[in-house]
């Protein structure tokens, strides 16, 4: 069509915030990292597919996790097939799932957390560290130089969970969460072994705007 | 093209965008008038007249273009919207075909034709045009569109069930991208799965293997995934292989379910010996291997559970399980004492109690009660101790322990949960975040059950009441918790108070594609439910997901293609199919037809124009009966009922036979009525589609009652609830629309005796029957909430039957009313009606006055149903309701509030079924005021 591009990059920009606030939205949940905690994730691990979204209501009935328009999953599905796993349990429930992406150019390539849930009834069973290292395991086969993700700055149980899983604050990135007031969020970022020398997590110690961020 | 013209173009699409299609119609004549030639603002004209609703017109224009044969993109990609809108896919494949022979060489042209063809599922087509893309242009993705293509040949097309056809499609795909590996040419990950995937399909797993294993996979594969191996390893029989790979990764980690199961699979094979016997070492050696696992660290579910399946398999073999295991119930405690404070644990334990005898389960249930070691003089001092008493007694029930209780016992089960539940909450539920489950929530859930049960023994609503009252009072303190909201929504459901219902759906904020799977849990009993006005809103919700998501479903293959995704083409081609064919759609639309129809309240000109808009087509059944789709995620409500009590399986299987029954009753009667009003407006005398509607509506019934369907049980509370096929085989709609047609028929023709006429007005005098006997069955009864769900059913059915009854009057007095009005002005009779009048036919004023008759009948019963449902008697809540909870330490405030909001939904939807089912009824009097 003859229209702008302009209307279409807006659309992405903010799809992009929509998938940025999932993954916050999840990030709120408690996850209570103690080093002595016994994990019992005990699971079966398999690509997440559209049969799933019929019956992943036990997990998205959660009031932190959001039910998206199909397109939103889809298109996950379309692109990262691989980077959109499920947990399921012996019985077959769905105890949550985890969505990402591989992107960037050059020593940006990297693999993002979209999307990361656990149902209610099967928390603090270490699932969500569980779903975090198939990610960065995919990551690593991909040959990405680092994992990173955006978390609500005011989440402390969530930056905190993954500050133990290796993930550092890279740099704040300002007015990220749309909302009265708006929040900031926190890019957080873990290195994969390509990054030899840890390149990608020296932090920037300047905030930078939302409206900066170089989306691709 | 200036900048003007290009300007005054983006004028037009704007205002297409923004809807602005009138907008969009004057700009594009604007154009059109300077350059009449022009083709992409006609193109723009015809998408915005189509978008008007003026179909015919924009296709007289549309064809006008395709004479033209267009090649430029835009005027193709507005064609592409108009096509897509109307339906007509092949349109666009037609389309991009000519413009491709006028090109030949475009690129972008050819790709546009490959994803017209798409659209279509012609794979033939794509393979054709991929080629065709790859020869101009040699990259990998254009090859493998066209490998890809070959591939769904072989699995999906209409040949693929021909095994020599098969057999062809996938060597040739094969062969297609051997060629490229040979030629060192792969690119992409999806490139070499999808090999893998055509070997398989021919059970070629040894050669798959072989790639896998291979240089250009490992380069270009890096990331496949374990499983791919473990089924190719499966398939082969490589047991020993695939049992040593197992062991290495249940090392890395013990807790993998799936290669534990594929773990144990593989020794069972294993020990195999050629005669079918199983030797037991092998099966010791596992035991040990798990036993290894479980004592290499902190313990973890994974291999307790598998020693626990593995005593499954063994029992499953006649094998003797306890010599290498152990005693059963041993391992089961053992797994509660170490998991029990797990909430997972329920799920795990219950998977193993299926195989055991009802005393062992009743003595297992004893002892995991025992071990929690908690009771009325022993209360939970920690969370943990809290979780592992809830699991003992959710496994206790599971176990059957409910099911012999005797009434009194169960209301001391009720009283010792409440207070359980209240004591968890206030020593362990402080400083819960709002979107938090309250810890002793599950204690809750399951006196909700309990009290189910004793409604059920002592057929009273009461328990019922004082189980609502209850999770009324959890969810204000864990506002968040679903369970609850699902439970609270079932009883509401039960008792027929849809105004508790619907506050529960509204709370659970269901949307998108939940509308589809979850939709069930209340959509279906909207129409039962009397308020015909109020469940609007909720149907329309669920329809417009349903009809954009009808309108999306090819973009997600296309995009399939354009990433290269083969390996989700199948499964979304599939997701596609099950979207457009659910089954909860096509019951949702039928029902708001339906309810259209019902409600029908003008004259008979905005009436008639109302229908017309409703656009149904009583000849054409567009229901894909045989590949009507099942999306209910059936196991959304928990449930921890006696196993061996319930089938779930057979539940499902059963309901939705029940339901698919109900749609072809419905879309029936829905033409019925429909072709009845046609007939009402045609000009011509042909009866066909009536008669063939009756007919089959004859026979359906006949066949349904053939059937002799059951209702599901209703023992337990997460049971469905009984599906509406009963009430239409209960209530006379079979007798009502089978006298009613022939009736309409015999009047077509002229050939009504007075005993027609008596006929059907005893038809609605029966219905005023049924209607009087209902209310007085309300009015006479004590406890008249128990039988309101069954009382208020019957009534939105008889006034149902009513409306749709007054509305094919209407329309039948306004055609005979017009046709005598327009013989009289005429001059002398025609020599046919002279004919008409020497034999017995009637005249059409005669007809008209038979039809009034009729009308007058009506509207006398409708002002005595109208009379009567005033006489309807509130449900009766018990007044001591408000004691219910003063065993619990809740405030005051709370207390009154919970029984506010209660007893208020309940108040509120008498006083509203009342008033809708009186306006309803008002408004049908004035259709049939004659």
């Amino acid at each position: 069509m003859f229209r702008g591009k302009k209307r279409n990059i807006q659309r992405i920009l903010l799809s992009i915030r929509c998938w940025c606030f999932v993954q916050a939205r999840f990030l709120e949940v408690k996850f209570p990292v103690k080093n002595k905690e016994i994990l019992q994730k005990m699971t079966t691990l398999r690509p997440f597919t559209c049969n799933d979204m019929f019956k992943f209501n036990n997990v998205n009935l959660d009031p932190l996790t959001e039910t998206y328009g199909l397109s939103f999953y889809m298109q996950y599905l379309a692109r990262w097939p691989e980077y959109f796993q499920v947990a399921e349990s012996p019985n077959g429930n769905i105890m949550g799932y985890i969505m990402g992406k591989a992107e960037g150019n050059g020593d940006n390539w990297h693999g993002h957390v979209t999307a990361l849930t656990v149902s209610p009834d099967y928390r603090r069973l270490g699932l969500a560290a569980l779903l975090m290292n198939f990610l960065e395991d995919v990551s690593e086969k991909k040959k990405a130089y680092f994992v990173d993700l955006f978390v609500r700055v005011s989440n402390k149980v969530a930056i905190n969970m993954y500050k133990n899983l290796g993930y550092i604050v890279y740099r704040t990135i300002l007015d990220y969460y749309f909302g009265d007031p708006d929040e900031d969020a926190y890019d957080m970022r873990k290195a994969c072994s390509r990054d030899v020398e840890k390149k990608s997590i020296i932090p920037y110690t300047q905030p930078v705007r939302s409206e900066d961020l170089e989306m691709f | 093209m200036d900048s003007n013209f290009e300007r005054r173009l983006r004028l037009i699409y704007d205002a297409l965008d923004s809807n602005s299609n009138k907008k969009a119609l004057s700009e594009a004549d604007k154009v059109l008038k300077k350059h009449p030639k022009f083709l992409a603002a006609k193109a723009l004209k015809a998408l915005a007249i189509l978008r008007l609703g003026r179909e015919e017109e924009s296709n007289v224009l549309l064809d006008a273009i395709m004479k033209e044969k267009p090649v430029d993109d835009g005027t193709l990609q507005v064609l592409t919207f108009c096509f897509k809108e109307m339906e007509q896919l092949n349109k666009i494949c037609e389309m991009y075909n000519y413009a491709a022979k006028q090109t030949p060489g475009n690129e972008e042209i050819l790709a546009h034709l490959f994803m017209a063809y798409v659209n279509i599922d012609d794979f033939k087509a794509q393979q054709t045009v991929a080629l065709q893309l790859y020869k101009l242009h040699p990259k990998n993705p254009y090859y493998f569109w066209a490998v890809v293509s070959v591939f769904l040949q072989g699995v999906k097309g209409s040949e693929s069930i021909v095994p020599e056809k098969r057999k062809l499609f996938l060597s040739l795909a094969e062969k297609m991208v051997h060629k490229i590996i040979t030629e060192n040419k792969i690119e992409a990950e999806q490139e070499a799965q999808l090999y893998i995937r055509i070997l398989s399909e021919q059970a070629k797993y040894r050669e798959a293997l072989e790639f896998l294993d291979s240089s250009i996979a490992l380069k270009h594969f890096p990331g496949a995934p374990t499983s791919i191996r473990i089924d190719l390893l499966r398939n082969l029989k490589e047991w020993k292989t695939l049992q040593e790979l197992l062991e290495k990764l249940l090392k890395e980690d013990r807790d993998r379910w799936d290669y534990y199961q594929e773990y144990l699979n593989c020794s069972i094979e294993l020990s195999k010996s050629s005669d079918n016997e199983y030797s037991s070492t092998i099966i010791e050696e596992t035991h040990k291997s798990l036993c290894e696992l479980i004592n290499s660290g902190k313990p973890v579910r994974g291999p307790y559970l598998a020693r626990l399946e593995l005593y499954r398999l063994m029992r499953e073999l006649k094998l003797d399980a306890n010599k290498i295991l152990g005693n059963c119930n041993k391992l089961l405690i053992e797994y509660f004492n170490l998991f029990g404070d797990k909430f997972c644990c329920t799920n795990d334990i219950s998977m193993y109690i299926d195989s055991m005898q009802q005393d062992e389960r009743s003595n297992l249930a004893n002892i995991l009660i025992k071990e929690s070691a908690i009771n009325s003089t022993n209360l939970p001092k920690t969370k943990e101790e809290m979780q592992k008493h809830i699991t003992a007694l959710q496994l206790a029930r599971i176990c059957g322990a409910h099911k012999l209780l005797e009434s009194d016992h169960l209301l001391a089960l009720f009283t010792t949960l409440k207070l359980h539940y209240e004591h968890g909450l206030s020593n362990f539920g402080k400083d819960l975040l709002a979107t938090d489950m309250g810890p002793s929530d599950l204690y809750a859930l399951l006196a909700a059950n309990v009290m189910y049960d004793l409604s059920i023994k002592e057929q009273q609503s009461k328990p019922l009441l004082e189980a609502l009252a209850l999770l009324s009072y959890v969810l204000k303190n864990s506002p968040s918790n679903f369970h609850v909201k699902l439970f609270a929504l079932k009883i509401y459901q039960l008792l027929g108070c849809l105004t508790g219902a619907q506050e529960m759906y509204d709370l659970l904020d269901i949307k998108n594609i939940q509308l589809d799977s979850m939709g069930y849990i209340h959509c279906n009993y909207l129409p039962l439910s009397g308020r015909f006005n109020f469940g609007k809103p909720t149907y329309e919700a669920a329809l417009k997901f349903f009809t954009n998501s009808y309108k999306d479903r090819l973009a997600y293959i296309t995009m399939s293609y354009r990433f290269g995704t083969f390996s989700k083409l199948l499964e979304f081609m599939d997701f596609r199919d099950k979207l457009t064919n659910s089954i909860h759609y096509s019951i949702l639309s039928a029902e708001s037809l339906i309810l259209e129809i019902v409600g029908l309240n003008g004259t008979i000109n905005q009436n008639l124009n109302s229908f017309k808009l409703l656009g149904i087509n009583p000849q054409e059944d567009r229901t894909a009966w045989n590949e009507l789709s099942d999306n209910r995620d059936l196991s959304l409500l928990v449930r921890w009922d006696p196993i061996k009590e319930y089938d779930a399986k057979s539940d499902e299987k059963e309901s939705l036979s029940h339901e698919i029954e109900v749609l072809q009753i419905r879309l029936n009667l829905l033409r019925l009525v429909a072709s009845i009003v046609d007939l009402m407006n045609s000009s011509t005398s042909d009866t066909e589609t009536l008669d063939m509607l009756l007919e089959s509506f004859i026979g359906l019934y006949q066949r349904i009652k053939l059937m002799n369907y059951k209702p599901i049980s209703n023992k337990f509370l997460v049971n469905l609830l009984p599906s509406r096929l009963f009430l239409l085989l209960d209530l006379p709609y079979e007798q009502f629309f089978t006298d009613l047609s022939n009736f309409i028929l015999k009047l077509w023709n002229g050939l009504v005796s007075q005993e027609d006429k008596d006929n059907i007005n005893k038809n609605v005098d029966n219905c005023v029957n049924v209607l009087n006997s209902v209310i007085d069955e309300n009015n006479s009864k004590q406890d008249n909430m128990w039988c309101r769900k069954f009382v208020q059913e019957r009534i939105s059915a008889i006034v149902e039957i009513m409306s749709l009854y007054a509305f094919v009057l209407q329309v039948s007095h306004e055609r005979y009313l017009v046709i005598s009005q327009l013989n009289t002005s005429k001059k002398g009779k025609r020599k046919d009606q002279l004919e008409n009048e020497k034999s017995n036919v009637l005249n059409d004023r005669e007809r008209l006055a038979i039809v009034i008759d009729l009308m007058r009948h009506l509207k006398n019963c409708l002002q005595i149903s109208f009379n009567n449902i005033g006489n309807l008697k509130a449900p009766f809540i018990p007044v001591d309701l408000s004691d219910l909870m003063n065993d619990l330490s809740i405030k005051s405030d709370i207390q009154s509030t919970v029984y506010g909001d209660i007893t208020g939904h309940f108040k509120e939807n008498h006083v509203q079924l009342v008033n809708e089912i009186r306006c309803l009824i008002k408004d049908k009097i004035k259709l049939v005021n004659k």
